[in-house]
């Protein structure tokens, strides 16, 4: 009996071990200098429309230097083939970042002292820097290196490389011209042992003069993985301090989330004090800093989640069908023509607090979320009833409010803030009468 | 001291919804929480109702209880046939409520859990995760981890449920509350071996891949330190009641647990592997059970004291099946 046990045992877990296939197959690479420029990047921003293992990465490309310099290396999970990859619009990025950028909305108080009238205002977002740099060169050689496929699209040419080992790859880019940086011969290795393919583009010049754009194109590849992941270790290599990555993905489900790493959402609906209007830029700076510190420093940011069909308040219009066709959304019939709905992610990385690379995950959680800012406009002109003392009143308790809000956020000096708010003096209210005056003077009087 | 570990279970539970809640920044809809807890609740004691034998095993305790009053009775108003009169004398059954920290585990376990867009959603799952320990049963135990078979069914069929892996982070602070409150329940209820065996095979198999792929060691601690995990390995696969018997078969049963959990998550890159493997691997403690025989566990009854049944907690003998 006990015998027949044991051999069950054993049966069990022979049939475990073959129960299960093995299928390996994900992103973000580094740039790599051909010449001696000096590589950084900054910033950089992806999209990403997936269904299904179905993927369609578009990459942005807002590389600043000469052309004749630019190269990148990006894993990817398949051989990827010419139809595989597409140059994007590169309005499409841009499109997709104002509909999802955090936003400053505004509102005027209405005259207390008459029926009320209200404003809703979306206010520009904040700008986005991104910035992509790179060099690079090429060159044919054994090395355990295999250029699986070679093509142009549109300025690039572009290899598809597999490798046996790292120190064959690096040696073949570095025999080909490309810089690498130090340490990514490591780094290279995990992608390599995991039958990881490498996407290597650089601009092809003459394709490039002709087409006669002024700026380097997003690249957008498409296929089959089920691998949700951007690769960010590679991208490290180079990086002199923290670096951005916005996220945009596009599914037919709900919201996507990084599931190793927490998702955070981003502070909103924060009423902070007028003035932010003309700093707008700043503040939501040094407020992404001050959460990305208090968080921990090792969390993903929530910026954004929508169903693309509408927004409320709308920073751009919803993308049209077209669009978001060309950011890479497949799935949608004349039927059902929105049925997309966008997760914005901000994650500002570095390799202490980022060891692992990001992988994603589909939810079907459609609640929506924005990071959005308030203003509210006290009002100004005359106001000679008893409802409008008692409004300018509230107002300097208001504006305390939103000072201590606008501090808490952004870390600033809580007196700077102060010494910016708007004054509130008898004189913008010269028509009221002599006692409601001299209440109000106690009023003041009280409040100190 | 309370001796019914499900009661620190239940507070332990309650405690990390509320840290959760408070400094996780999770989107947890109180009224999703209640409805799980209610619907918990009103389920168990239902099918306790409907299903509790009256005159033989307790599915939840086992106690040879044969001659409470109150069965006794619903038997005599079932031969007589008074139909409501049954029910309502069954709905009396000591059983009931003495399973109820059962079920409020698996309710808070699943609150914990599982991510819905709706309440309803989430009743339904835990309608399901409790109507499973009733309904599909073999060999007088049931085959599924309550709370794991109603996250796996609420994947599977509703259109808006979800499990964040993410949320806990790896933060080390978290991960000493979680392994120290795990920790105090499984030494009550003596199964800290099959989390010590999956955890422990999971991490072997994790530097094995670390090891291989040529990454550093800061990546195999991430990937062990998600509170995800932890949450996984000290509080849902330790449910006595549907793990081995016997100490051989449980450190088969994590380990397998862990394999596979391991293949799902490196080559189908499923991020909610764990749910998955154990709900695939649910079956095997059964085989094990029986390749492998030892005593049965069953929940220490005396912290339960039924105000309407007196000689039960006075009559805490355990006899083997």
């Amino acid at each position: 009996m006990r015998s027949f046990r044991v051999w069950a045992i054993a049966l069990i877990a022979f049939l475990l071990t073959f129960t299960v296939s093995s299928k390996a197959l994900a992103f973000c690479g580094f740039y790599v200098a051909k010449a001696d420029a000096k590589l950084y990047n900054q910033a950089s921003q992806v999209a990403i429309a997936r269904s299904g293992n179905r993927t369609v990465l578009t990459m942005a490309n807002d590389y600043q230097g000469d052309v004749k310099n630019f190269a990148m290396v990006v894993p990817v999970p398949v051989i990827l083939q010419r139809e595989q990859v597409q140059i994007a619009d590169s309005r499409i990025i841009e499109r997709l970042d104002s509909f999802s950028a955090p936003r400053l909305v505004e509102y005027f108080d209405p005259d207390p002292c008459a029926p009320p009238i209200f404003w809703n205002r979306p206010m520009a977002a904040p700008a986005m820097e991104s910035a992509a740099p790179g060099r690079a060169g090429r060159s044919n050689q054994a090395l355990g290196v295999t250029i699986e496929e070679r093509f142009t699209v549109g300025e690039y040419d572009i290899l598809i490389l597999s490798a046996r080992e790292s120190d064959g790859l690096e040696t073949w880019l570095v025999q080909n011209g490309y810089r690498i940086p130090q340490g990514a011969r490591d780094l290279l290795r995990p992608y390599i042992r995991q039958q990881m393919k490498f996407f290597v583009a650089k601009v092809n010049l003459e394709e490039y003069e002709n087409s006669g754009y002024q700026a380097l194109r997003p690249l957008q590849m498409t296929y089959e993985s089920p691998r949700f992941m951007l690769p960010l270790r590679l991208g490290m290599v180079n990086a002199e301090s923290s670096q951005d990555l916005l996220v945009y993905i596009l599914s037919p489900e709900g919201q996507a989330e990084v599931s190793n790493y927490r998702t955070v959402k981003v502070p909103s609906d924060a009423e902070i004090p007028v003035y932010v209007k003309d700093e707008f830029s700043a503040f939501y700076k040094a407020m992404f800093q001050t959460s990305y510190t208090r968080e921990g420093r090792n969390v993903a940011f929530l910026e954004y989640a929508w169903d693309m069909g509408s927004c409320d308040p709308c920073s751009a219009e919803p993308l049209s069908p077209e669009e978001l066709r060309q950011a890479g959304v497949f799935w949608t019939r004349p039927e059902m023509p929105n049925n997309v709905f966008i997760t914005r992610l901000h994650v500002r990385y570095t390799r202490d607090k980022f060891p692992e690379d990001l992988i994603f995950q589909q939810t079907n959680n459609r609640s929506l979320f924005q990071g959005r800012y308030i203003l509210r406009h006290p009002y100004t002109g005359e106001m000679a009833c008893e409802a409008g003392r008692q409004y300018r009143r509230s107002l300097r308790q208001r504006f305390e409010q939103e000072a201590q809000t606008l501090a808490r956020l952004t870390g600033w000096n809580i007196r700077d803030i102060r010494d910016k708010l708007p004054q509130i003096r008898a004189e913008q209210f010269p028509a009221l009468p002599l006692v409601a005056r001299l209440q109000q003077l106690m009023g003041r009087v009280m409040e100190r | 001291m309370v001796q019914d570990a499900r009661l620190y279970q239940i507070g332990f539970l309650a405690l990390f919804l509320l840290l959760g809640a408070g400094t996780r920044d999770w989107s947890l809809n109180p009224v999703v929480v209640l409805s799980a807890i209610a619907t918990c609740l009103i389920t168990q004691a239902l099918c306790g109702a409907v299903f509790y034998p009256s005159d033989s095993l307790d599915p939840e305790t086992e106690d040879p209880e044969t001659e409470d009053p109150a069965t006794e009775t619903a038997n005599h108003a079932n031969h007589t046939g008074d139909f409501w009169g049954a029910i309502a004398l069954r709905c009396r059954n000591p059983k009931i409520l003495s399973s109820l920290p059962s079920a409020l585990v698996t309710g808070l376990g699943m609150s914990l859990l599982l991510r819905v867009d709706h309440p309803l959603t989430m009743a339904l799952a835990v309608i399901g995760a409790i109507a499973s320990k009733f309904v599909l049963r073999l060999r007088g135990g049931h085959v599924f981890n309550p709370g794991n078979f109603g996250i796996v069914m609420a994947l599977l069929w509703s259109g808006d449920a979800w499990v964040s892996p993410g949320q806990w982070g790896e933060s080390g602070w978290y991960g000493l509350l979680f392994l120290g409150a795990g920790g105090l329940v499984l030494q009550k209820v003596g199964r800290w071996d099959t989390s010590a065996a999956f955890l422990g095979s999971y991490a072997v198999l994790e530097a094995v891949r670390n090891l291989w792929l040529g990454w550093t060691w800061d990546v195999w601690a991430h990937r062990l330190m998600s509170g995800s995990l932890l949450v996984f390995a000290l509080f849902m696969i330790t449910d006595p009641r549907t793990i081995p018997n016997s100490r051989t078969g449980r450190l088969i049963w994590a380990g397998a647990i862990a394999l596979l959990t391991f293949i799902l998550r490196n080559v189908f890159f499923l991020s909610t592997a764990p749910f998955w493997a154990l709900f695939a691997l649910a079956p095997l403690s059964l085989l094990l059970d029986w390749l492998l025989p030892a005593a049965r566990f069953e929940w220490s009854q005396s912290a339960l004291r039924l105000p309407f049944s007196p000689r039960l907690a006075s009559r805490q003998k355990y006899v083997p099946e």
